[in-house]
């Protein structure tokens, strides 16, 4: 099943500096970002981006501080403008649209969740979370009605008289999550949305997120710097390194197959037992023949709990099944050499970065 | 060598006129000289005074002498004086009402109704039984010296300037934040007006306007008082937390509605920062601008002044602090409220 592109990014650049129509063709000609703030004083923000994100899809763009990240998300809905190149969403150019159309779309195909919350100080969790349907003019009652739903949903029942101040961290940034959900829009933006948070309460807010997303499938672009957060949520996973796209494809992919010594220094620290799920190790077979199954697996199932099923047993063959219907089988000892990065890395990704 | 000198080797002789000739007395300096049968001895070089005006008039002619140049503005203020009264006049004539008509209001009020309802409102503004009380204090004591009524007119003054003040100052600061080349040419407009003396304010409006109207104290006392709400609020609205408008825009704000959602909201207690400082001006100011017929405890001041009466001046002196600690902390309490229903 090939799902609907959504948005698509077409050979985007973002060049930051005075004059940056200017050093544009220096940067399609491929100089590096070095001289290019050397020799002509801008800063190389994006390079040639292409991306296509599926409708009900969540794409995660990854990245470490400096990869151009946030920078890529504030292109979708224009608070940053590209040096050039193309974003269509739904087949509509967003460079065309004037400020009016701009606005529209802000205001009801778009929302976005932030890093740092930026919620209203002065405004209680209610109208916090009624913000874009009172910025498009709706009844009073039409607003706390939609925002209480909302509310309550994020599990935030009780709270909706507090002010942001009064919340804790994980509070607040539920009533960011919805605030964004009250929009109603397809597209949510979700600008390192947990990376404020304390781990545990990351871990909550992810599962909310994959949880609410199961009954929206609305289309996410979410931002991290957190490779594990990435691995847990991304239905596509894009690595942006100094500006460009290093990889994008299914996460399973990446991990398995990394086409580039930067991403594969990135995932050498991963838990790939978590991660890994069986049917990308599996070996694809619809036959049963002559072998002996010890028992049947899920292909979604994560390595992590073939292994606990296994005991530790490495002389095993499992039928990996989907909806009952066996896909494939897998060999424990192919199982255990996934667990070992194919090139494990020597330098880790912290001295790549350094030099 | 002198000035001389060098006009005429500038060939400047004939537009200068001749100046050998004239034996003009223009300084108290020659008038000695002469009166003591002396001659001007001739000056060394090194003696060469400054090239001012009055120095360069002695060797030419044409050059004008300081006092020329100084009676030469006054004429051309003096000149253009009647033009911009034609316009300013009425312009500004319903300050005159609005002192005039508050004034009135509030002197013939009865005490017994005046000074409850300025509790009320205290106790409204603060929340605090504490600080009406000290009101209520300073109210009684006031009218037990019979300095009430002196008082009240100041209040009356002080109420309406910085109403206006904050009238015109809160729209000037706001257009300032918005953007770099109004602020650009507004902040020294407002360092001046901040700067210069306050008597000097007096001069130009004295002739402007004529003493016995109530718009020339009240220009005096808002060009005086609107400069600190005029820079908070642009402070106030250039400090907005940058993420929150990125949020304002990103769900689609129109810029009307980030001003009056958004930024003004979260500017509130730098702007009530600046009334406050805005209320204290205006006191300063009213005392001052009793001198061009501001009523109030400041005619006690002046009088007290004028007269050497040394026990009027302390009394009033101190009425008029009792008058600043008052509204300081009623409007410090208004500010107070703000910030904790804000953050």
């Amino acid at each position: 099943m090939s799902k609907k592109t959504k948005i698509s990014i077409k050979s985007l650049y973002k060049i930051f500096g005075h004059d940056p129509a200017s050093v544009l063709q220096f940067a399609i000609d491929g100089m590096s970002k070095e001289s290019l703030l050397e020799e002509h004083g801008h800063i190389l923000g994006l390079r040639n981006i292409d991306i296509d994100m599926k409708e009900g899809d969540i794409t995660v763009i990854m990245g470490l501080s400096g990869s151009g990240k946030s920078t890529l998300i504030r292109h979708l809905n224009r608070l940053i403008e590209p040096t050039s190149g193309k974003i269509l969403i739904d087949d509509t150019d967003v460079m065309k649209m004037d400020g009016i159309e701009l606005r529209k779309l802000r205001q009801s195909g778009m929302s976005m969740v932030f890093q740092k919350f930026a919620l209203l100080p002065h405004r209680n969790v209610l109208d916090n979370a009624a913000l874009a349907p009172s910025i498009r003019g709706d009844s009073v009652k039409h607003c706390h009605e939609e925002a209480m739903k909302w509310i309550e949903r994020v599990g935030l029942k009780g709270f909706e008289y507090h002010y942001p101040h009064q919340l804790s961290g994980g509070m607040q940034q539920r009533v960011g999550l919805a605030r964004a959900l009250t929009s109603n829009s397809d597209v949510m933006l979700m600008d390192e949305a947990f990376s404020a948070l304390d781990p545990l309460i990351r871990t909550d807010m992810q599962d909310l997120l994959l949880e609410l997303q199961k009954d929206l499938r609305k289309t996410i672009i979410f931002i991290t710097h957190d490779l594990d957060e990435a691995l847990k949520i991304a239905d596509h996973l894009v690595i942006l390194k100094d500006g460009y796209v290093v990889q994008q494809d299914e996460p399973q992919h990446i991990l398995l197959y990394p086409n580039d010594p930067y991403i594969e220094d990135f995932v050498s620290d991963i838990n790939r037992a978590r991660v890994l799920r069986v049917r990308s190790v599996m070996t694809k077979t619809n036959e049963k023949g002559k072998s002996k199954f010890e028992s049947d697996i899920e292909e979604d199932d994560t390595l992590e709990s073939v292994i606990s099923k296994s005991d530790g047993e490495t002389n095993l063959l499992y039928r990996v099944v989907r909806n009952g219907k066996m896909v494939g089988k897998l060999h424990m000892k192919d199982l255990v050499k996934s667990l070992v990065p194919r090139h494990a890395s020597q330098a880790g990704v912290r001295s790549n970065v350094a030099s | 060598m002198g000035y001389k000198e060098i006009f005429d080797s500038l060939g400047l002789r004939q537009w200068c006129g001749d100046v050998a000739t004239k034996k003009e007395i223009l300084s108290l300096d020659q008038l000695l000289a002469k009166a003591k049968g002396e001659q001007v001895p001739d000056r060394a070089w090194w003696d060469i005074p400054f090239p001012s005006l009055d120095n360069l008039h002695e060797a030419c002619n044409t050059i004008p002498r300081t006092r020329d140049m100084v009676k030469g503005i006054e004429n051309g203020f003096l000149y253009i004086k009647d033009y911009l009264k034609i316009v300013l006049d009425p312009l500004t004539q319903p300050l005159s009402w609005i002192l005039d008509g508050s004034l009135y209001v509030l002197v013939n009020t009865p005490w017994w109704i005046l000074i409850p309802l300025f509790l009320l409102l205290v106790q409204y503004i603060s929340k605090s039984i504490k600080l009406s009380l000290f009101v209520l204090t300073v109210f009684v004591f006031l009218a037990f010296i019979d300095h009430y009524s002196f008082a009240i007119q100041t209040l009356s003054v002080i109420f309406v300037c910085t109403m206006l003040s904050v009238i015109f100052g809160i729209p000037i600061g706001i257009l300032m934040s918005k953007s770099d080349r109004v602020q650009a040419s507004a902040i020294p407009i407002l360092d001046m007006l901040q700067t210069l003396p306050t008597f000097v304010y007096l001069i130009p409006l004295i002739f402007l306007f004529s003493v016995t109207e109530s718009k020339l104290y009240g220009i005096a006392i808002i060009l005086y008082a609107i400069v600190p709400v005029i820079r908070l609020t642009d402070l106030g609205i250039r400090l907005v937390d940058k993420d929150v408008l990125e949020a304002a825009n990103a769900f689609g704000m129109k810029p009307s509605q980030k001003l009056v959602r958004v930024e003004i909201p979260l500017a509130l207690p730098n702007i009530m920062a600046g009334i406050n400082q805005t209320i204290m001006m205006a006191l300063a100011m009213v005392v001052i601008a009793s001198l061009v017929s501001a009523p109030g405890l400041g005619v006690l001041v002046l009088r007290g002044i004028r007269n050497l009466e040394l026990g009027v001046g302390l009394v009033s002196g101190f009425c008029i602090v009792l008058i600043a600690v008052l509204l300081d902390r009623v409007s410090k309490a208004a500010l107070k409220q703000i910030n904790t229903s804000s953050q």
